[in-house]
């Protein structure tokens, strides 16, 4: 059996690729079921996201690439250069390395976790996954888990509206019940004003130059809208002001700080400028308790963020290559068991074989012969077995699978399959008390 | 006994010490369990000895140099446990924890021999006037700490400055907050400290006590502090200013400190 992990991601394919084998949310279940009816397949599990579309299979002998272009009816010239597959180990590193975020595209952000643990939820749901996909899933887990607790590749924002939320965590501490003021009505003003909702602030105020879009902005956040006339005079009950506005001059100048200040009592008040050409004098920043940022600020410490980023990634991808090596090894020690059973068996086959060819010529013995026979035979039998089975098991600890795929073929062995699992521990556990 | 436990003490706010630096700089949450529970086991510790020794002095006051070191110690580990509760900030614990540790370090060496003998001592207005007024000390201390970092850290958001070396910083909030705090509770502290000095004085002494420098200096500091709490509450007073003022109160507190050495009444070791 083989585990698999093919696809595309944004380094291979187009977004024009990508968005044509998206998988929806509510479809997710309904192509992992036909993925595990696929020939050969035995488990699997379907990671759909904006940046990747990827199936994790454990399988006998699977097609696929033939899959992919039969489910999504795509022109297999138009795929192949963009598909990946990787196996075993290499499957097993990148499957690690995509739960911790450092295939994404922006590495370390903490989305793609949840969006593994959805995947395997719902492969759960519809019986794709069984005991090798938990293992891998859960070892995945583990080390995204690791990697996030042991660098610092995710502690540190990179967009400009975490940014902007990580600054006013700095002059404000906790954001709740902080005000924001949005002056313009901008996308990026209103991506800023969505991150500071969500981290506590509660009350957004909107002032535009027309009314109607303010108007449904603020009703958008559950907010107010206040009149662009009167911004001077009521701009200073934000703690946050967000100015997005088109304006040729500076809305905003340092008289007017002084002013916002002197009224707030010297609380400190937090300008995040994100128009082009700047609606916040820069000489606003010299006003005692003022912090204004503008977008090239903004975009300097994401800039410096991302880079440290790449740092931890390269402690990040240790981790991993440790993690991978240990869950390879665990799972050759699960995997050499059959190997020892098929092992165990043929030899006990063969054994009763030669019994019963001599059994004309054995049949003058009384039973206590015949029993003292079978024993001899059969501690035969163990002598033999004793040492290619310290070998399979010295194998296993070194994590060698050449040597134990080697000794399959030496003595013929097939896969045991499931159903002779039942016979598997029968054997395992006889063969243990002879030893 | 009781210099045992102090010692284990001390023992322990050297962990602290030693583990607030990963915990504040390299951010690291395991580190920050660890400095804490290494400044609450040091702080326990140093509980049972300040009680032992209290107990074993028959007195109820802290009244050798060393007790006084000692208690100071006590009040400062207190407080870093009092912020951390309250704000989580575990920042303070690299100023605080060696603070704490080198207080508690001479003490610890060995018992003090330079006991305070004056006979009125043992009255428990003293318990009362030395206690709160170490508080005061120790709330000022941290007043000034949390000042200075609110400094730095409004200086690196001027400067717009790219996270770094100062990215532990708490917040500029949560440090004013701890400064405005501390300042009521040791402005709190110091006039009950004074009353309760004023008052054995009165009594022991009389007027010609309130001439002696050291007793000057503490109303001038007394008067400063009120004059800055009300400056700071009244105009929100905050950042670089806010800064001076503290520092200023923090200068008067080390001179009255150091004017036990002029002060010819306020002398109580026979030397």
């Amino acid at each position: 059996m083989k585990l698999v992990v093919a696809g595309v991601n944004h380094k291979t394919a187009p977004v024009e690729l990508r968005e044509r084998l998206a998988i929806a949310q509510e479809r997710l279940a309904e192509v992992t079921r036909s993925l595990i009816e696929e020939a050969g397949v035995r488990e699997a599990m379907v990671l759909s996201t904006c940046n990747r579309v990827e199936v994790v299979a454990c399988h006998d002998q699977a097609e696929l690439p033939v899959f992919f272009q039969k489910f999504f009816a795509i022109d297999p010239a138009e795929l192949r250069p963009h598909f990946y597959e990787h196996a075993d180990a290499d499957a097993v590193r990148h499957l690690f390395r995509v739960a911790s975020s450092l295939d994404s595209m922006i590495v370390g952000e903490p989305q793609i976790l949840g969006q593994v643990k959805e995947a395997y939820a719902v492969a759960r749901s519809v019986g794709a996954a069984h005991a090798q996909m938990d293992r891998l899933l859960q070892a995945a887990f583990a080390t995204a888990k690791k990697v996030r607790t042991d660098t610092q590749i995710g502690s540190s924002s990179v967009s400009i509206a975490s940014v902007a939320v990580d600054l006013a965590r700095k002059i404000f501490g906790s954001l709740d019940n902080r005000r924001v003021l949005l002056v313009g009505a901008g996308k990026m003003s209103e991506l800023a004003a969505k991150h500071l909702i969500q981290q506590g602030a509660n009350s957004i105020l909107v002032a535009n130059r027309t009314h109607q879009r303010a108007m449904h902005l603020a009703q958008s956040f559950g907010g107010s809208t206040l009149r662009f006339e009167d911004l001077y005079a009521t701009a200073d009950q934000a703690d946050i002001i967000i100015t997005s506005t088109g304006s040729a001059t500076p809305l905003f100048r340092r008289e007017h700080g002084q002013q916002f200040m002197h009224r707030r009592r010297n609380r400190p008040m937090f300008f995040i400028d994100i128009a082009v050409p700047r609606d916040v004098d820069p000489e606003m920043n010299k006003v005692d308790g003022v912090f204004l940022y503008d977008i090239d600020d903004l975009q300097s410490v994401a800039a410096s963020h991302l880079a440290n980023r790449k740092l931890e990634a390269e402690k990040a991808e240790a981790i991993i290559s440790l993690e991978v090596e240990r869950f390879q090894r665990r799972s050759l020690a699960v995997d050499v068991v059959p190997t020892i059973v098929a092992l165990q068996r043929s030899i006990e086959e063969l054994r009763q074989a030669e019994l019963r060819r001599a059994q004309s010529r054995l049949q003058s013995l009384n039973p206590e012969q015949i029993a003292a026979v079978d024993a001899v035979t059969r501690g035969l039998a163990n002598k033999f077995l004793h040492m290619p089975l310290a070998a399979i098991k010295a194998a296993s600890l070194d994590g060698n699978a050449a040597a134990i795929e080697m000794m399959r073929n030496i003595f013929k062995l097939t896969e045991v399959g499931e159903e002779d699992e039942s016979v598997v521990t029968a054997l395992n556990t006889s063969g243990k008390e002879q030893e | 006994m009781y210099l045992l436990w102090l010692r284990v003490a001390a023992v322990f706010y050297g962990l602290g010490s030693i583990s607030a630096v990963p915990a504040v700089l390299g951010r690291r949450p395991r580190w920050q369990q660890l400095c804490v529970c290494f400044a609450i086991t040091g702080w326990l510790f140093h509980f049972v000895s300040f009680v032992e020794m209290l107990s074993g002095a028959r007195h109820l006051a802290a009244l050798g140099l060393h007790e006084v070191q000692s208690t100071l110690s006590l009040l400062i580990a207190t407080a870093f446990m009092l912020v951390w509760i309250r704000y989580k900030a575990v920042s303070f614990g690299m100023f605080a924890m060696p603070l704490a540790l080198l207080l508690a370090l001479v003490p610890a060496l060995g018992p003090d021999r330079h006991a305070f003998s004056s006979p009125f001592i043992r009255s428990g207005w003293i318990f009362v006037h030395v206690t709160t007024l170490l508080a005061a000390y120790a709330s000022l201390i941290f007043s000034m700490i949390a000042s200075i970092l609110y400094l730095v850290q409004e200086r690196r958001m001027k400067n717009k400055e790219t996270p770094g070396f100062l990215e532990w910083l708490p917040p500029l909030d949560t440090m004013d907050q701890i400064a405005q705090t501390s300042l009521v509770v040791g402005f709190c502290c110091m006039t009950v400290g004074l009353l309760a000095g004023s008052l054995i004085a009165q009594e022991h002494i009389g007027a010609a006590y309130f001439l002696d420098p050291k007793v000057l200096l503490s109303f001038v500091m007394w008067i400063l502090y009120v004059v800055l709490l009300f400056v700071r509450r009244s105009t929100g007073l905050r950042g670089r200013r806010a800064v001076y003022l503290s520092s200023a109160v923090f200068i008067v507190m080390l001179s009255v400190w150091a004017a036990n050495l002029l002060s010819s009444v306020h002398r109580f070791s026979v030397p």
